[in-house]
């Protein structure tokens, strides 16, 4: 599973290693497939008679993907490489970027056999949709976002997380952080008062 | 608020599909959506496979050599109740049938799919006897313009008659009936069955024409296959059974005002409060069988014709207003069926033939009237429907452990395993068997509910049952007994009678009926534009007769009476 | 609260402080029940690490500054998280997940439950609807409005936005695309403002070097720090935080008055009526639910408001089995709204702005407006990294930019970025200026919270949400998408990317309970008695185009007069 989730971060966010960045947390991804798979098995809190149960949908979606991309590559969609980039993965980590994207597209497009999905995505397209779209969203803010510095603890229920460094997709980008103000003032176009005078006339 | 169509149709199965083309016809645009797959449609190639496309509109979809592909006539392929073409579940076949809670030994035997039930019907169309019709809230002279439209349009004849009819006559003249020549019957007789199948090509006998060339001509071949789907003819709407999706439906889609959308499950009638009309029908919901993704569908009027198992499920299940006769009065026609096994000698006086042959010509081409008890008919079945049907569903229970009676005109009764069954079945093409139909009456106790713990991805699911009166029971015993002494007279050397059980359920009539839960124009009371146009609007069992052809001709009257109203 | 309050209001978001600091003002006692924890209230130091001593908060001495600046810690990960942020949809816990809520499609849905609901990461835009959205088509006439907006105003208070450089530089391109500007509260034609912003005018010494930041933050007014959707903690007290979120303006000036109570992390679950034999059905009371410990309760009441928000106050209605009504939970509307961002390189900025670069995490999250009645609005927006990246590149209807159409004429690229594409797109941050296209979006019958017939959590069924714009709908936001393009190109930007976001992007919530239809011109139910919404659902459209929280807020004071008239 962290395999198949490395693949998937790989393809859509930028390699830290790729631009030559030493991640601090050591991972090529900043770490960003754990953010998914916490993320996914938090996701959905329901109620089954007694029990409060949350689903952990990260397996299922691990599996989804791999079966999707054994679907592309069965119909000669995709090309599965021999070469092993993310050992322990399955069929979704054996593609090209290019292909890994393309089976997130079909997978939103419900262009596959939705039996041999697992459960709960099994002919659920609704969620199908719902979860790849989660998938890039989680993936973005997850990576420009502070979290990767939370470094060690980032794993860690969210109150006990603590940063450890300046966040890198920050920096990177060039927004200064948690910041107190600006002096960026430029004036005020129009007061209100101005306004409410001339509604009074 | 924006309207989808004009009329939303749930269900393309008996009624849904006359409905469809009678409204198609007065220029009242129709979206109908059917739960199950569309055989013989280029849009589903592989409708079991795939999802293909949403709907179709478009007679030219239509294949009949994919259909001929696709109704591939095996009795297992076809009517296998959990993983058959012909089982009441999604198009998916992987996926399980849809649940029906019956706690009772029995069983729903239902169709999905365009067509619906009449797929694997028997095509049979006689008339509700008159004697029944006096019941009903509208007369039976009403009913007759309708029942001749339906049997002009599908079109229904008499059926030829083979081996396993020349049998039945010769035994029923044998026992003292005689021959009633008419479409209305109100007294005793027999007579070749009304059947919605086109009449024999007739180089059907002419030796220089293969079966093959005659397959793909117009006319029955009397192959004997309807219950396992008829894909016999030159084009689609030529096909030689007119189970609706052949007849009606492309009728309908000529009409270019009607659209098609399989594998469809509305799950929900949506209604409104409306200042003057009261509570009213505006639209439904409905969940795709493939993605299971829901939506919703607006319309002027909403019909329903889900069968009568469905429909009343779609109504509790939608909070419609409560009614206390919404999925009550179920009847079922209190089936039976018995089989006798003849000499070879016997036969070949009679027949100039050794054999039988159960499984050639329309499985059931002749039937004996009986107004104020119901009706038999001679039925001819494949091997393993046979052997089931026959030998494997009693309520009676095995019979080599029952106590039989000596004072009953039948051998045996129950179920029968073992080495009996196999010499039972080695007889298999020298029997008759005969389907007994009950003139059962409507019985509140009687019908569906919702399982108040059960639900699937389309609600709370349905519970179904039946128990029969004492007075249906004496009926049902009193047409066995004329069953057994038609086998005797015609020379059966063994009779067994199967006693199948209360709670199968293959006729599924009167759980909406008119009178009760709609009126005379199958308006529901309390929901107005909400129609009903399927067999659960009959007001009882017909008289113990198929209801198929009576369903069609009020659902003709329906529409009528709906576009008067609504769209005049 | 020892003994019973006269009213009970049920949610401490956008609308219901404003309702409870009105009634308190007229001396009637007032319980505010709120699903999520209280940030900034001494009563619970460690809101999401324990449930604290006390259950409620009644004191303004309670309320402080210094301990919401420490909980308000301005991370977009530990703020906006989705799954695990502190304004999540969910529990004061967070190691448990959020509640879920059942959307099958790629979707968005930004709540928070807390004191101070959505407000206290909305961006404090405060508009007044257009006047030919609500004259001729709601129940009530704009000139009713105009006393309750001027009233909330004046309480928040709304000013217009100070210019930073990501202002300035909307204004250039505003007027190079022919648009003017256009002094007015109330919009019947189409130009260019600032946003009416209820956040306090930037303190007088903020350029003053003499004056630290540090000095600044804890002095009244903005800092233009940027922080408005992370929370914004900065002032010298509690309530006189420079964003006026509800929980530092309404819910102080509410508990001042002596007769207003808070009660946090306890979820509505029920609303209790009682049939009167002579006026039917009336609200008495709640059941609730503690989210740290799971004890229930039943509270009782005179009057009971809902202020839910519009997906959680119909689903009470649908759970708590209210008198059905057609339209409770339908009619949502969402002011389907897209984005389009445009990159522009060092020289064009220094030319414009005279500075290299826009910073656009600087000033007010959204500060300049462009209104276009007919269409609806476009405004700009300055988010930090993570969420810019997560709406404008990960969150599309479009899919992979790689996968598109290359021929894209319009745009230099659009949907989903990833990989080396998201990488130079995010490298140009502090270059861009997004504008954020906000649709004046039809209501339809189709669009709705309803409840999922399967799923439940701990306070009953769950909410399914559903929404497709109209034709109408999709042709505005085209026309809009069109009309920023074109501002950004004329003001220079070299790459434009569109996000084509999905339709089911809910940040602006509204007429799930429509007036008129669910509720009268008072906002009190039709089908029951003493029952009042007080939140967006009660809109009966989506204003023309303006975000909602002011027209709620007017909406809550003018209803909070007409209860206490009718009732105390
Ligand atoms: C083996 C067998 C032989 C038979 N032979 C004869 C015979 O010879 N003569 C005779 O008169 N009768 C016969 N019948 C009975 C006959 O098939 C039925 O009486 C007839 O088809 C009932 O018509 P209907 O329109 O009520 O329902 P159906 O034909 O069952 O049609 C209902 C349709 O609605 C669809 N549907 C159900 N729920 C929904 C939903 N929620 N949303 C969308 N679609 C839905 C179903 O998939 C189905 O296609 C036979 C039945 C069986 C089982
Ligand atoms: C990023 C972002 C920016 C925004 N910016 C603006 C803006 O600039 N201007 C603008 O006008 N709008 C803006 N909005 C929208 C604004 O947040 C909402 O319009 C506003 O908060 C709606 O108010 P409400 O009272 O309807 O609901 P909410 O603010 O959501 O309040 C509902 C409250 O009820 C509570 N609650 C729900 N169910 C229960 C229950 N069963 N029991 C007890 N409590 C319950 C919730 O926890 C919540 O606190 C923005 C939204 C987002 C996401
Ligand atoms: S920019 Fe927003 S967050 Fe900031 S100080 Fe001003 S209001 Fe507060």
């Amino acid at each position: 599973m962290q395999a198949t989730f490395r693949a998937l971060t790989d393809s859509l966010v930028p390699s830290t290693r790729r631009i030559g960045y030493e991640s601090p947390i050591n991972i090529t991804d900043m770490g960003v497939h754990e953010y998914l798979i916490y993320g996914l098995d938090h996701y959905i809190a329901i109620q089954e008679q007694l029990h409060h149960i949350t689903l952990p949908l990260a397996y299922p979606t691990a599996i989804m993907l791999d079966e999707a991309a054994t679907q592309l590559v069965n119909t000669g969609r995709a090309q599965a490489s021999p070469q092993i980039q993310f050992p322990g993965g399955g069929m979704f980590s054996r593609l090209s970027r290019e292909d890994r994207i393309q089976t997130l597209s079909a997978l939103e497009n419900l262009a596959f056999d939705l039996y041999l999905l697992p459960s709960p995505f099994q002919n659920n397209g609704g969620l199908i949709k719902h979860v790849i779209d989660a998938l890039n969203r989680f993936a973005m803010f997850g990576y420009y976002s502070e979290w990767p510095a939370y470094g060690t603890t980032r794993l860690y229920p969210p109150d006990d997380r603590r940063l450890e460094f300046f966040p890198w997709g920050w920096q990177q980008v060039g927004y200064p952080g948690v910041s107190l103000g600006y002096r960026d003032f430029r004036g005020m176009l129009i007061e209100y008062e101005e306004v409410k005078a001339k509604e009074v006339d | 608020m924006s309207i989808d169509a004009d009329v939303i149709l749930i269900g393309a199965g008996a009624g849904g599909a006359v409905v469809a083309k009678e409204l198609g016809e007065l220029g009242v645009k129709v979206t109908v959506l059917e739960a199950g797959p569309w055989y013989g449609n280029k849009q589903w190639k592989e409708p079991n496979q795939h999802r293909g496309s949403v709907s179709s509109s478009n007679p030219s979809d239509l294949d009949v050599n994919l259909l001929r592909h696709q109704y591939n006539r095996q009795e297992n392929t076809m009517n296998d109740v959990v993983s058959g073409r012909f089982r009441f579940g999604p198009a998916d076949r992987r996926q399980s049938v849809w649940y029906r809670n019956i706690p009772e030994h029995g069983m729903a035997w239902q169709a999905s799919g365009v067509g619906g039930s009449t797929q694997h019907y028997w095509a049979n169309s006689p008339r509700a006897f008159a004697s029944a019709v006096d019941d009903w809230p509208i007369s039976y002279s009403e009913l007759i313009p309708y029942y001749e439209k339906v049997e002009h349009t599908l079109p229904v004849q008499f059926a030829p008659t083979t081996s396993k009819e020349e049998l039945f006559y010769y035994g029923a003249e044998k026992a003292g009936w005689s021959l009633i020549d008419t479409l209305n019957p109100t007294s005793p007789g027999y007579r070749p069955q009304p059947n919605a199948i086109l009449p024999p090509n007739e180089r059907l006998m002419d030796p220089n024409t293969s079966l093959h060339q005659l397959s793909h001509m117009e006319g029955c071949t009397l192959a004997g296959h309807c219950i396992n789907g008829c894909p016999y003819g030159p084009s689609v709407d030529k096909v030689a059974k007119r189970s609706t999706n052949v007849s009606y439906i492309p009728l309908a889609l000529k009409t270019g005002n009607v659209e098609i959308r399989p594998n469809t499950f509305t799950t929900k009638i949506l209604t409104e409060n409306h200042p003057e009309e009261g509570v009213k029908a505006i639209g439904v919901k409905f969940r795709d069988t493939w993605t299971g993704e829901v939506g919703e569908l607006y319309g002027k009027a909403i019909v329903m014709a889900a069968g009568s198992i469905e429909n009343p499920r779609l109504w509790l299940n939608s909070d419609l207003p409560s009614n206390e006769w919404v999925g009550r009065g179920l009847t079922n026609n209190y089936w039976d069926w018995m089989t006798g096994v003849f000499d070879e000698k016997d036969l070949m006086r009679i027949l100039g033939n050794q054999n039988v042959n159960p499984f050639v010509g329309h499985t059931s081409a002749a039937r004996l009237d009986y107004p104020g008890l119901g009706s038999i008919q001679p039925s001819g079945l494949s091997p393993g429907l046979t052997s089931f049907l026959t030998f494997g569903f009693s309520q009676s229970g095995y019979a080599s452990k029952l106590k039989q009676s000596p004072d009953v005109p039948w051998d045996l009764q129950g179920r029968v395993v073992g080495n009996e069954l196999k010499e039972w079945m080695d007889s298999y093409r020298n029997t008759l068997s005969f389907l007994i139909l009950t003139d059962d009456q409507p019985n509140k106790r009687d019908g569906v509910t919702v399982d108040p713990f059960v639900k699937d991805e389309h609600g709370a699911a349905p519970v179904i049952q039946y128990t029969p009166s004492k007075q249906d029971t004496k009926k049902r015993n009193e047409l066995a007994k004329i069953t057994a002494d038609i086998l005797r007279k015609a020379g059966a050397k063994k009779i067994i009678r199967t006693d199948w059980p209360a709670n199968l359920f293959a006729h599924i009539l009167t759980t909406m009926r008119m009178g009760f839960v709609v009126d005379t124009n199958c308006e529901a009371y309390q929901v107005k534009r909400l129609f009903i146009a399927d067999s659960s609007v009959e007001p009882n069992s017909g008289g113990g007769v198929n209801p198929t052809l009576t369903a069609q001709a009020l659902a003709t009257r329906t529409a009528e009476k709906l576009a008067k109203k609504y769209f005049s | 609260m020892k003994t019973d309050p006269d009213v009970i209001v049920i949610g401490a978001g956008g609308g219901g402080p404003v309702i409870a600091k009105e009634l308190g003002e007229l001396g009637i006692r007032v319980l505010v029940l709120e699903a999520g924890p209280w940030y900034g209230n001494k009563n619970w130091p460690n809101p999401n690490e324990n449930r604290g001593e006390e259950k409620e908060s009644s004191n303004p001495n309670d309320l402080d500054g210094a301990l919401y600046r420490k909980q308000i810690t301005r991370l977009e990960n530990d703020m906006n998280d989705f799954v695990s942020g502190k304004f999540r949809w969910g529990s004061a816990d967070r190691r448990r997940g959020p509640w879920y809520r059942n959307i099958p499609d790629p979707t968005i849905l930004w709540q928070t439950a807390g004191i101070g609901g959505g407000t206290i990461h909305y961006y404090a835009n405060s508009l007044r609807a257009f006047p030919h959205a609500i004259d001729n088509e709601w129940p009530i006439n704009y000139a009713d409005l105009i006393p309750y907006y001027e009233k909330v105003e004046k309480t928040l208070p709304v000013e217009f936005a100070p210019t930073t450089s990501k202002e300035a530089l909307f204004y250039y391109a505003a007027e190079q695309s022919g648009f003017s500007l256009n002094k007015t509260l109330d919009v019947t034609s189409s130009g260019y403002r600032p946003q009416p912003n209820a956040i306090l005018p930037p303190n007088e010494h903020l350029m003053d070097p003499n004056y630290s930041m540090e000095e600044i933050s804890h002095m009244e007014g903005c800092t233009l720090s940027g922080h408005c959707g992370q929370g914004c903690p900065y002032g010298p007290t509690y309530e006189k935080m420079a964003k006026r979120s509800t929980n530092v303006s309404y819910v102080p000036l509410a508990m001042k008055t002596g007769n207003v109570t808070f009660r946090p992390n306890t979820f509505v679950t029920k609303v209790l009526t009682e049939n009167d034999v002579k006026r039917g059905k009336r609200a008495v009371g709640i059941q609730v639910r503690d989210t740290w410990t799971g004890e229930t309760e039943e509270l009782r009441a005179k009057v009971v408001v809902m202020a839910a928000g519009c997906i959680e106050t119909p689903r009470l209605w649908l759970n708590s089995e209210l008198p059905h009504n057609p339209w409770v939970g339908r009619g949502l509307t969402n002011h389907y709204m897209d984005m389009v961002t445009g990159t522009f390189d060092e020289e064009t900025l220094t030319e414009i702005i005279g500075s290299p670069s826009i910073n656009p995490f600087v000033g007010h999250t959204s500060g300049a407006r462009l209104d276009y009645p007919g269409l609806g609005m476009i405004e700009n927006i300055g988010e930090s990294p993570g969420i810019s990246a997560q709406t404008l590149f990960a969150f599309s209807e479009y899919g992979y930019n790689s996968l598109g159409e290359s021929n894209q004429e319009m745009w230099e690229s659009r949907g989903r970025l990833v990989g080396s594409e998201l990488e130079e797109a995010m490298k140009g941050y502090r270059r861009t200026l997004t504008l954020s296209v906000i649709t004046d979006d039809e209501v339809q019958f189709h669009n709705r919270v309803e409840l999922d017939p399967h799923v439940k959590d701990e306070h009953g069924a769950i909410p399914l949400v559903h929404y497709t714009p109209s034709e109408k709908s999709k042709m505005r936001r085209e026309q809009l998408v069109k009309i920023a393009t074109d501002m950004l190109r004329k003001a220079g930007a070299k790459e434009i990317h569109r996000s084509d976001l999905p339709p089911n992007y809910y940040i602006h919530l509204q007429s799930t309970m429509r007036m008129g239809y669910v509720v009268d011109t008072s906002c009190e139910a039709y089908q029951v008695e003493r029952l009042y919404i007080a939140d967006n659902s009660a809109d009966y459209n989506s204003l023309g185009g303006p975000n909602p929280t002011l027209t709620t807020q007017a909406l809550a004071t003018r209803t909070a007069e007409h209860l206490a008239n009718k009732y105390f």
